[in-house]
C-alpha cells in the first residue's frame, strides 16, 4: 500500500521520470485514497450545484416543499374518505411518503447527473476520460442529492409527527433495526439509481423527467401508500422482489412499531403463501438483501453494458434537443 | 411567388421593411418549424412510449389503488384519472414551456432565436401546439387505458361546454407555459429548481386527486391563479354529474370565463414580459451567458 501511495522519486510535476521513460506506476494511481478522492470532490461539486443557486431560506422551502406537498395530497385523500378517523393508516402513508422523498431524490441523482454533464455543461466526456472511474464520480455527485432528499424525508417526518398527528414516539423505535434497513435500502437505491443512469446514457434530453416517472411506477408496487394486499397477485409478486417494499416496510417497523403490514395483511400473497400474517423483523432483512443485491448485480451490468454502447455510438458528446 | 425571393432595394432599411404578407408568412413558419420536432419526436423515440405514457399511468393507478384502499366512492376513481391524463399538460408546460427559454440560452440557440427575422411569440407558440399534440396523446392514453381498466362511469349532459372547458384549460395552461418562459430566461441556475418546485406543490393545491373544494381558501387562491386547478374543477363537475363530492367552488360556466380571463391576461404579460425581459436581458448581456 504505501508503495502506491507515495509519489515516486524524481518526479516534478508531471514532467517524464529522470531516466526518460514511461513509469507505469503513474497509471496505477494510489487506490482506495484516489478513489475517495474523487467520490469526495464529486459529492461536493453535487452539493455546491445542489445548493449554492439560492439563499439558504428558499433552498429550505425547495427541499421540503415537494415531499411535504405528497404528503398533504394523500392526508387530504385520507380525511376526505375517512374523516381521519384511523390515525395508523394516516402514520402508513405520511412515513411512506417521507420515505418516499429519499428514493426520489436518490434515483435521479445519478441520472440528473449524466444529463447534467451532458446537456448542459457539455462536460461528460470530459468526465468521463479523466483518471477518476467515470462510475465513482457519478456516484459522489448522486449522494449530494440523497442527502438532500434524506433532508426533505426527516423534515416530512417531523411534520407529520408535529402537524398531522402522526404518533411516534421515541422510546417504541428500534433503533438496531432502524440502522441495519437504513444501510441496506439506501444501497438499493443507489443500485436503482444507477439503473436509471445507465437508461439516460441511451436516451435524449427529455429524459430529465424519467427519475420520476420510474419512481411513480415504483410507487404503486412498493406498499408506500397503500397495502400491497389491494394489488392484483401478479402485482403483489413484482412488489415482493422490489427491495423498496422491504425497506419501506422494515422502516416502519422500526419507527412506528405499531402501523399496519404493507406486505401483509389478509388476503395478501404474502398471507396466502406463507401462512403468517406479515412478515417478521429477520425476514424483512433478509428480503431487503436478497433483493437489493439481486438489483445491485443487475443494475451494475446495464451499466456496464450501457456505457459500452454510449462509448461505441459517441452518445457520452451526443446533445439533443426538441 | 416566394415572400423569400430576392428583390433589389435601394437600402439595407428598405430591404428590413417587410410586407404583412412576408411578416404572417414567416411568423407562421416559425410556428410550424418550432413545432415540428415536437410532433416528429414522438414517432422517432420509442423510449416514449414505455417513460411518458406507461410509466405515468402506473403513477396514476397508485391513487387509484389508494381509494381502492379506503372503499372511497367510485366516482373517486374518476377523480384521480382524470387528474393523471391533465398532468401530461402541466408536466409538459413547466418542463418544454417555462424551461425552454432557458435550455436554448444553455445550449447556445438562444441568440439565433433572437437574431433571426421572426416573433419569439411564434416560437412560443409553436413549442406550445407541439407541446399541446404531444401531450394529447399521453393524456388520451393514459384516459383511455385507466377509465377501462378502473371502470370510470363518466356521466356527461354538456358536452360542448366540457370540450370548450378542455381546450379553454389548455389555452390557459399554455398561456401560463409562455409567460414562464419569459421569467426564467432572466433565471439562472434557480429555474430548474423552480421546474421541480412546481409539480406535486402545484399538485396539491390544484386538488389534482381530490376536489379542490376541500382546500378551502387555498383552493380558492389555486382557482383564482392556476389554470390547471380551475380547469380540473370544471371538468369533473361536468364529467361525474350527480357525483356526491365537496363542492363550493364556481359553476363549470363561470369557470370557464376564468379560464378565458387566464388565457388573455397570461399571453399579454408573456408578450410584455418577453419584450422586457428581452430588453433587460440584451442590455444586462444575458442572452449568451450560459451555465450559471
Amino acid at each position: 500500500m504505501s508503495e502506491s501511495t507515495d509519489e515516486p522519486k524524481g518526479l516534478v510535476g508531471l514532467g517524464s521520470p529522470d531516466w526518460g521513460g514511461f513509469d507505469r506506476a503513474r497509471t496505477r494511481g494510489r487506490g482506495v485514497r484516489d478513489v475517495w478522492g474523487s467520490f469526495r470532490t464529486a459529492a461536493l461539486i453535487g452539493w455546491q450545484m445542489e445548493a449554492n443557486w439560492t439563499d439558504p431560506v428558499l433552498f429550505f422551502i425547495y427541499s421540503v416543499a415537494k415531499p411535504v406537498s405528497g404528503a398533504l395530497i394523500l392526508v387530504v385523500m385520507l380525511d376526505i374518505i375517512s374523516g381521519g378517523a384511523d390515525p395508523g393508516y394516516r402514520a402508513f402513508v405520511v412515513v411512506g411518503t417521507a420515505l418516499w422523498a429519499v428514493v426520489l431524490a436518490g434515483i435521479s441523482g445519478l441520472a440528473w447527473s449524466i444529463l447534467d454533464d451532458r446537456e448542459r455543461y457539455r462536460m461528460l466526456k470530459y468526465v468521463y476520460v479523466c483518471p477518476s472511474d467515470f462510475r465513482v464520480v457519478l456516484l459522489g455527485r448522486g449522494v449530494a442529492r440523497l442527502a438532500v432528499g434524506a433532508a426533505g424525508g426527516v423534515i416530512t417526518l417531523a411534520v407529520g409527527v408535529l402537524a398531522l398527528g402522526v404518533p411516534l414516539d421515541p422510546a417504541a423505535i428500534e433503533p438496531g433495526l432502524l440502522t441495519l434497513v437504513m444501510i441496506l435500502g439506501l444501497a438499493a437505491i443507489v443500485a436503482i439509481a444507477v439503473l436509471i443512469a445507465a437508461i439516460c446514457l441511451q436516451t435524449r434530453q427529455e429524459s430529465w423527467s424519467y427519475p420520476d416517472a420510474v419512481g411513480g411506477a415504483l410507487l404503486l408496487v412498493s406498499g408506500v401508500v397503500f397495502p400491497l394486499s389491494v394489488l392484483p397477485l401478479p402485482l403483489q409478486a413484482i412488489g415482493l422482489i422490489t427491495p423498496l417494499t422491504w425497506w419501506v416496510e422494515g422502516v416502519r417497523r422500526a419507527l412506528v412499531p405499531g402501523t399496519p403490514s404493507s406486505i401483509g395483511g389478509a388476503g395478501s400473497l404474502w398471507a396466502t403463501t406463507t401462512g403468517s400474517l406479515a412478515p417478521d423483523a429477520p425476514t424483512i432483512v433478509v428480503a431487503l438483501l436478497a433483493t437489493g443485491a439481486l438489483v445491485t448485480l443487475g443494475a451494475t451490468g446495464i451499466f456496464r453494458l450501457s456505457e459500452g454502447r454510449a462509448r461505441d455510438r459517441g452518445l457520452l458528446d451526443q446533445t439533443t434537443g426538441s | 411567388m416566394s415572400v423569400y425571393e430576392f428583390r433589389r432595394t435601394v437600402s439595407p432599411q428598405a430591404a428590413a421593411a417587410w410586407t404583412p404578407r412576408q411578416v404572417l408568412l414567416t411568423n407562421l413558419r416559425a410556428v410550424g418549424g418550432r413545432a415540428y420536432p415536437r410532433v416528429h419526436g414522438l414517432f422517432r423515440e420509442k423510449s416514449w412510449v414505455f417513460f411518458e405514457v406507461l410509466l405515468p399511468f402506473l403513477s396514476t393507478s397508485t391513487f387509484v389503488f389508494v381509494y381502492r384502499a379506503l372503499r372511497a366512492p367510485p366516482e373517486y376513481i374518476g377523480f384521480v384519472v382524470l387528474g393523471g391524463a391533465m398532468t401530461a399538460f402541466w408536466l409538459n408546460v413547466i418542463w418544454m414551456m417555462a424551461s425552454q427559454l432557458w435550455w436554448e440560452k444553455s445550449q447556445g440557440n438562444l441568440e439565433l432565436y433572437f437574431a433571426a427575422p421572426m416573433s419569439i411569440m411564434s416560437v412560443l407558440f409553436g413549442m406550445a401546439l407541439g407541446g399541446m399534440v404531444m401531450s394529447s396523446t399521453r393524456a388520451v392514453i393514459v384516459l383511455a387505458v385507466a377509465s377501462l381498466l378502473y371502470e370510470v362511469r363518466f356521466a356527461i349532459d354538456q358536452w360542448l361546454l366540457l370540450l370548450t372547458v378542455f381546450f379553454l384549460t389548455l389555452a390557459a395552461l399554455y398561456g401560463l407555459g409562455m409567460m414562464l418562459a419569459s421569467l426564467f430566461l432572466v433565471w439562472g441556475r434557480e429555474a430548474f429548481q423552480m421546474s421541480q418546485l412546481f409539480t406535486e406543490p402545484v399538485y396539491f393545491v390544484s386538488g389534482l386527486n381530490f376536489p379542490v373544494a376541500r382546500l378551502g381558501l387555498l383552493g380558492a387562491l389555486a382557482l383564482a391563479t392556476i389554470p390547471l386547478a380551475v380547469g380540473l374543477d370544471a371538468m369533473r363537475q361536468l364529467a361525474f354529474i350527480g357525483a356526491n363530492f365537496p363542492i363550493g367552488t364556481p359553476t363549470p360556466e363561470v369557470e370557464a370565463l376564468i379560464l378565458v380571463v387566464m388565457t388573455v391576461v397570461f399571453l399579454a404579460a408573456a408578450r410584455w414580459m418577453l419584450r422586457t425581459l428581452e430588453r433587460r436581458a440584451r442590455r444586462e448581456g444575458r442572452l449568451s451567458v450560459r451555465w450559471q
